[in-house]
């Protein structure tokens, strides 16, 4: 980081610069708080995977927006966005991020309006914050297996541009057969909508770049038995048994 | 401190470690270490080995786009049967590799020498 003297490479070695912006090794995923009227559904215990514990084809998504005449720095795109990251979502859904923020290590749980589930929900892990991105890791059961980085960087003309890039693959066999009918869709109105929301708080307009690549072809049947964990799944059984809860426990989510 | 960006070279061990290509890499890797990951990955796979190491001893910072970038050199290593092994990082990024669960798809050692004598007869 610019300022900082160098370090030794003993130090280096001990106290790494970057490992404040690391998440701590966790077993499973613990939610420290549930804010009223949500759902806390496929998160609590879960273990967070990457785009190597999925099953279907691995995709890298890339979405970015210029942020021409914003005026604004990489830093501070990318301190507004940590803080006001749910105001940018789709409407429909709901990103409860923790009072403390999107810190490492922190689990935000995310409740969406999906057919066929009212209450579809599951969550995200900050795996990495630093100043200029900060990266999402998926829990087991999450639609996808990987990670999700938001970052923000000068191009070659200067202008601040702000990026979403994903390395995904569909958790389970599931969620692979509804990729191509309806999920690569949703992913990516998804991201092209947070950016135009994040373009338009800095008072700018433009068109979303997307680049869609498939890293890896192959699907990997040995992990065909992500299934048993499916949020939607079981978000679909939470909402089937939701007349047999006391009624305090059947809260809407908006 | 300005940013020190990815230098990386190819070297083909020979005799009993032949079928091995070693990346060596020194400096950061970061969103703007694609091109000289990727240069040298193909570079490596020219001669068609059957391991790949990435060697990260001289390797003093990784972000979290850095690491997305290996997951694709591990796709692609695995896309081709090729083993794709890591070794010289520090515990710090030891941990990291296994909080990322990279670890799961890919073998640690400590140096060179132990990750090519011990993935020769595995």
């Amino acid at each position: 980081m610019a300022g900082q003297p160098p370090q030794p490479k003993e130090n280096l070695q001990k106290n790494p610069r970057d490992a404040a912006y690391w998440a701590q090794g966790v077993k499973a995923l613990k939610i420290s708080e549930v804010p009223e009227g949500a759902v806390n559904l496929n998160v609590e215990g879960r273990r967070v995977v990457g785009p190597l514990q999925g099953f279907g084809r691995m995709w890298q998504k890339t979405y970015r927006i210029p942020l021409e005449g914003s005026g604004a720095t990489p830093a501070e795109v990318v301190k507004v966005w940590k803080e006001r990251f749910p105001e940018f979502w789709m409407p429909g859904n709901r990103f409860l991020a923790p009072k403390g923020g999107l810190a490492p290590g922190a689990v935000a749980l995310i409740n969406s309006d999906v057919p066929g589930s009212r209450w579809f929900s599951t969550g995200v892990m900050v795996l990495y914050s630093d100043e200029e991105s900060f990266t999402y890791m998926t829990p087991e059961g999450h639609p996808f297996s990987g990670w999700i980085t938001f970052s923000s960087y000068a191009d070659d003309e200067g202008t601040t541009v702000a990026q979403a890039q994903l390395i995904i693959r569909a958790n389970d066999p599931l969620y692979e057969l509804m990729m191509p009918v309806g999920l690569h869709r949703i992913e990516d109105r998804t991201w092209q909508h947070t950016l135009r929301s994040l373009a338009s708080y800095f008072g700018t307009g433009g068109k979303v770049e997307s680049r869609v690549t498939c890293l890896d072809p192959r699907r990997q049947w040995s992990q065909a038995g992500n299934i048993r964990y499916n949020a939607l799944i079981w978000s679909m059984i939470y909402a089937v048994l939701a007349p047999m809860r006391p009624r305090r426990e059947r809260k809407p989510t908006n | 401190m300005p940013a020190k960006h990815l230098e990386a070279s190819v070297r083909y061990p020979p005799g009993e470690r032949a079928g091995a290509a070693v990346i060596e890499l020194r400096g950061e890797i970061d969103g703007f270490s694609q091109e000289a990951l990727d240069a040298a990955y193909a570079e490596a796979e020219s001669r068609d080995p059957d391991i790949i190491l990435l060697n990260f001893s001289e390797v003093d910072y990784i972000n979290s786009t850095g690491i997305a970038l290996i997951v694709g050199l591990l796709a692609k290593a695995r896309a081709s049967r090729r083993r794709l092994l890591a070794c010289g990082l520090s515990d710090h990024y030891v941990e990291i590799f296994n909080i990322t669960r990279l670890s799961d798809f890919m073998s640690l050692f400590p140096d060179e020498e132990s990750a090519l004598t011990k993935s020769a007869g595995a």
